[in-house]
């Protein structure tokens, strides 16, 4: 596969951006690695170890994913959807609060979750999972407190500053909540195979997955009505990330992790996005064409 | 007791939250690994972890200790680095690069600043670009470097940002070349002559992207950079290109960045474009010759090349779909 890896340093060099990428035929085990082994910052792709975790906690009995819980006003994570952006207080279920971390990557929804089950679950859950390299030392809320300190008094103008994004610990990888491409196609093939959780729980999770609202990432590399995209993306100044799985309607089934740092400083970065994308269906396009060669014998 | 290798046993654990972790990363026994970690304790009389059967967590006192660790490690590898340097007989050579659009007074003049500052290093001097250079940092080939802004700066540690706003160079029988200052729109019906893209790829990208938001998408990009191939597209196709304010010299007067009867260079009305560069070494890995280095080329800067403090940048609108939030 050494023309895909020239593809896909080709994309990324021409988008801008330094990119680490796994994708895996969750099948087949066929993979195509591109630093699939790096560590990477995941900023908000942890949400995914943090709804797994609540699903295994909830299967286990320990919480019912009905459960109302409070969202006073006064006590939310920033951020620019969902819960985070709302004014008044709310009361929903785990589940429907869930929904909302994952749609919209809602901070406020994701660090409620981490309130009720713990930093220390969603550890081991990963490492129960085999995911070595994966780890969160802080909340939603934790993390964005950082980046306000690092950044100082300037805001988010001061993101644009090169001395300001070298030292922001929130994309340091040694310092924050990390993994690997590798780790993370690892993940989501385990969800769809129905081993990260109990099988009952396994629709769920997939469905939310399904329901991320940003078209702009992974969904960009796969115009077509009838591929299935699901996927959770992270964010953070010069990082864009998506981690997700690509369904064909001929059962073809591909988990893909891809993990971006852009050049650019510059806080809308289209080109950037897309590449997500691109890389995706690169990696994609070369893991069906193996799996043709394979159902044909390897006669080419 | 070996203070800096009990440091780094700290930082692994209070990076991984776990002995296990942190022993493996260090490529050693857990054992060894949390006597070592008791030792200091002992030494520095402050409790760094707490721990219980199942995971560690690292203390206040720890965390108000990580940032120095860091720090001292960081240095102890500088120490190193040079020592390596000394060792392997080539006591003071400095890799250094400049890109290729620096003018020559600058660079003559941080040669000879250089030299005032740090005599007995020899310099191994490169003309290189920013991604050649980014590079070059990461393979350990490359001691310090001038680099342009936006850049990906992981890693790096970064001298001042020095601003240098941009102008045109554009025929003299050119309409636009009659004003004092050229707005962006005014250059519609020319090409413009650009460094390669792969020289800097988000620093072309950010130009062509601030001329279209100004009113000047060109009707063809001409990559190119030697000043005479520039000079050459300028005269007979009637192409534009943008230069910095240049050559400032010692009584503060400014010349005339170029000296071709044909050419003319106008600043740009509103000076929305300007290079940003700083001088960039790998993190970690400064020592007093790439600190000469360094304070040579901003000093030469300053000097030579009508450089500014880099300004307030316009503001952030951050979206929903960055998913942070400040």
């Amino acid at each position: 596969m050494s023309s895909t890896r020239g593809l896909l340093r080709e994309a990324f060099a021409q988008a801008g951006v330094t990119g680490r990428l796994h994708a895996v035929d969750i099948d087949s085990g066929v993979e195509v690695d591109f630093g699939a082994d790096q560590p990477v910052v995941t900023a908000s792709v942890h949400k995914l170890c943090l709804l797994v975790t609540l699903h295994q906690r909830a299967a286990a009995g320990a919480l019912d994913l009905t459960e109302q819980v409070e969202c006073p006003a006064d006590l939310r994570t920033p951020g620019p959807t969902g819960l985070s952006a709302m004014l008044d207080p709310v009361r929903m279920s785990l589940r429907d609060i869930a929904f909302l971390m994952m749609a919209v990557s809602d901070n406020t929804a994701a660090d409620l979750l981490l309130a009720r089950v713990g930093l220390d679950a969603v550890n081991l859950t990963t490492a129960a999972l085999g995911l070595d390299r994966t780890h969160a030392t802080h909340t939603f809320g934790e993390l964005l407190a950082t980046m306000k300190e690092d950044a100082g008094p300037g805001g988010a103008q001061a993101l644009t500053d090169p001395h300001v994004i070298a030292r922001l610990r929130a994309l340091d990888p040694a310092r924050g909540n990390r993994s690997t491409p590798r780790d993370m196609t690892r993940l989501l093939a385990a969800v769809w195979r129905d081993e990260a959780c109990a099988p009952q729980h396994g629709p769920a999770l997939r469905r939310l997955l399904g329901l991320q609202v940003w078209p702009h990432r992974m969904a960009s590399g796969f115009p077509f009505d009838d591929v299935h995209v699901a996927g959770k993306t992270g964010s953070l100044p010069t990082l864009r990330n998506e981690v997700g799985v690509v369904e064909y309607p001929d059962g073809g089934r591909y988990a893909v992790a891809v993990f971006t740092r852009a050049a650019s400083t510059a806080a809308i970065l289209p080109a950037a996005d897309a590449v997500i994308g691109t890389a995706s269906r690169i990696a994609v396009d070369a893991l069906r064409a193996e799996a043709g060669r394979a159902a044909r014998g390897g006669a080419d | 007791m070996d203070l800096i290798l009990h440091l780094r046993c700290f930082v692994a654990v209070a990076e991984e939250s776990h002995f296990g972790r942190a022993a493996a990363r260090l490529g050693t026994a857990q054992p060894p690994l949390s006597q070592r970690i008791q030792r200091l304790e002992r030494e520095l009389g402050v409790r760094l972890f707490e721990r219980n059967s199942r995971q560690v967590t690292i203390t206040k006192g720890g965390t108000l200790l990580l940032d120095e660790a860091r720090e001292l490690l960081a240095r102890a590898e500088a120490l190193m680095a040079t020592s390596r340097r000394i060792r392997d007989g080539d006591a003071g050579l400095l890799r250094a690069a400049l890109p290729p659009d620096i003018a020559g007074e600058t660079v003559a003049e941080i040669l000879a600043e250089f030299r005032r500052r740090h005599a007995d290093v020899e310099l191994e001097l490169h003309e290189l670009s920013t991604s050649e250079q980014l590079a070059r940092f990461a393979s350990h080939d490359l001691d310090v470097g001038l680099i342009h802004h936006p850049c990906d700066v992981t890693g790096l540690g970064l001298g001042p940002v020095l601003r240098r706003e941009l102008g045109v160079l554009l025929p003299r029988d050119a309409p636009a070349a009659a004003r004092d200052e050229v707005p962006l729109s005014a250059l519609a019906d020319h090409d413009l002559i650009l460094f390669p893209r792969a020289n800097a790829p988000a620093l072309h990208d950010d130009l062509l992207t601030t001329c279209a938001r100004n009113g000047y998408t060109p009707p063809a990009i001409r990559h190119g950079q030697g000043p005479s191939f520039i000079r050459g597209l300028i005269r007979s196709a009637g192409s534009v290109a943008f230069r910095p304010r240049e050559s400032r010299s010692v009584d503060g007067t400014v010349d005339a960045p170029v000296d071709d009867p044909e050419i003319v260079w106008r600043p740009l009305a509103g000076a929305p474009l300007a290079l940003r560069s700083s001088v960039a070494w790998p993190q970690g890995r400064s020592d007093a010759a790439v600190t000469a280095f360094a304070d040579a080329t901003t000093h030469a800067m300053w000097k030579t090349a009508a450089v500014t403090t880099d300004l307030p940048s316009r503001p952030v609108h951050l979206r929903p779909a960055a998913e942070y939030y400040l």
